[in-house]
């Protein structure tokens, strides 16, 4: 039902490509992107396309959290006003919202019994002219970054094979989301990084010096070095520079 | 849980089902040339994949040890040339040769990050050249063939290296060779990526949990160098020519230390 009805499976047919290869082609095609310098709107538009190719719905979207802590539409394998408006509507409710909350995916809604749950997602979809809606977490370990949105013109289930071809690409996208974020930040990144294991190294050798001098297991002199930093409202890691270095006497600290 | 793996070290869960054949470790080398997008996949694809282990546990070096289908691999941080642990390792002896170059400070990782490239000893009971004479004597009595060193590094950022090792000698396929490159670099991505959920200035857990980083053997060096009145620097210096010494591990003579069943002394000059 999007504006491009067809594109992709019309061609699967007449070629009689498996569905299974046009899928690992499409993964191939997603990773090759991931090379180097890719674009991420580039490769999410990628990918909504071929969600619309691959799995048997009529139209896929993006949405990624934005700094604000909204989601926003990222990429839509149609340009269509009433399509691209079902994704704007979804920053205050709709299956992405709730999808992302709970990182779980939603999967063969019927947008006819959905009118309470979205008041003003659901008939939105409706009138656009699709029948089910179905929703999959961007998520990887603690973080939830997006989700993968398809829409059906028409109320059939979606297959689980295709329910999980659809995580599968929800997951790459995400990988690759990730990864891309920390190329692009890899100097900061890797300072942070080393500060955080350096800062980590002092403190135990800090415990070590006051467990030696004091006479205190690694426990107690911890304790000693965090009251000592609290107490003179200090970072703990400076505190623990200054006692490795020296600078500062096992006996200076508070008791 | 679950064997989710074959015997060629391929995935045969949900993921997989789609993935290209892998021209794994069985394949024959170079009858046929896989893309890098195709290796990324794979890496990708079990990195993501859910059906193994808990929710947000990490397997970065499970991934490394079977998208090459080697024996075993660690992954060690290092900052300067100095190694700051270990970040994971697959078994008992990638744990140990991981232990032993922190110990040593010399080894495959270490030498792969200085130099920047992959650092290859296909037999190590009989190199063409020989190196790591500290590191190779342990490492073969323990049952390792060959190791295989891979730098991660994200641009011109460095963070550490991946070893591997292997249970017979015999140089890497061209397939494992470049796989375990592609998934170098995507452990150093991971990493960083990892590091970048947490907060500034503080380890991020999913990079503690499951590390091992030494935390005994700068405790060691701190109490150390208050027995010798010298800096940590020279503290641990001393406690790992002690260790050299002993023929025991670092982390060993450290936790000896701190039980303060060790002590060193300024006139011991067997410390």
């Amino acid at each position: 039902m999007g504006d491009r009805p067809n594109r992709g499976r019309a061609v699967t047919r007449g070629l009689e490509i498996p569905r299974e290869a046009l899928l690992a082609h499409t993964l191939v095609a997603l990773a090759d992107n991931l090379v180097a310098d890719f674009d991420v709107v580039e490769l999410l538009t990628l990918l909504a396309d071929r969600c619309v190719d691959v799995l048997d719905v009529s139209a896929a979207g993006l949405m990624l959290l934005s700094p604000d802590g909204d989601l926003r539409v990222m990429a839509s394998s149609s340009e269509a006003a009433r399509v691209l408006e079902l994704f704007e509507v979804q920053s205050d409710e709709g299956p992405c919202v709730d999808c992302f909350h709970a990182g779980q995916p939603i999967v063969n809604l019927d947008l006819d019994q959905a009118t309470d749950r979205w008041p003003c997602f659901a008939p939105k979809a409706l009138e656009a002219g699709f029948r089910s809606v179905h929703a999959f977490p961007m998520r990887l370990r603690q973080q939830t970054i997006g989700a993968l949105n398809l829409y059906r013109a028409d109320n059939g289930r979606m297959r689980d094979t295709d329910v999980v071809a659809a995580q599968a690409l929800a997951d790459v996208a995400t990988i690759a989301i990730l990864q891309h974020r920390a190329v692009r930040d890899a100097q900061l990144l890797n300072e942070q990084l080393s500060q955080a294991l350096n800062s980590r190294i002092v403190i135990e050798q800090a415990k070590g010096v006051v467990s030696e001098r004091a006479g205190l297991d690694m426990e107690q002199a911890f304790a000693r070095l965090r009251r000592h930093a609290r107490n003179h409202n200090q970072r703990l890691a400076d505190v623990a520079q200054a006692v490795s270095g020296k600078a500062l006497a096992v006996s200076s600290l508070d008791a | 849980m679950r064997n989710r793996l074959t015997d060629q070290g391929r995935l045969d869960d949900s993921h997989a089902v789609w993935l290209p054949s892998p021209a794994g470790p069985g394949a024959a080398t170079g009858e046929r040339q896989v893309v890098s997008g195709e290796r990324r996949l794979r890496i990708i694809a079990r990195l993501a994949d859910r059906s193994g282990g808990a929710v947000g546990e990490l397997r970065l070096c499970e991934v490394c040890r079977d998208v090459t289908g080697l024996a075993g691999a660690g992954i060690m941080l290092l900052s300067g040339d100095l190694p700051l642990g270990s970040m994971c390792a697959t078994g008992r002896l990638s744990e140990l040769i991981q232990d032993l170059q922190f110990t040593l400070g010399e080894g495959p990782c270490i030498d792969a990050h200085r130099l920047g490239r992959p650092v290859m000893e296909p037999d190590l009971a009989h190199p063409a050249v020989r190196r790591w004479p500290a590191f190779s004597g342990p490492a073969i009595d323990a049952g390792v063939r060959a190791v295989f060193a891979f730098p991660m590094h994200v641009g011109g950022v460095r963070l550490g290296a991946v070893d591997f090792y292997a249970d017979h000698p015999g140089p890497l396929t061209d397939d494992q060779h470049a796989d375990a490159l592609v998934m170098a670099g995507m452990a150093a991505e991971a990493v960083l990526s990892i590091q970048s959920d947490g907060s500034t200035g503080v380890l991020d857990t999913d990079i503690e949990r499951g590390s091992n980083l030494q935390h005994v053997v700068h405790q060691a060096a701190g109490m150390v160098s208050a027995q010798l009145d010298v800096s940590v620097a020279v503290a641990l210096l001393r406690l790992r020519s002690y260790a050299f010494g002993q023929k025991r591990l670092l982390a060993d003579v450290a936790a000896d230390v701190v039980a303060r069943l060790l002590r060193f002394s300024e006139d011991d000059e067997d410390n």
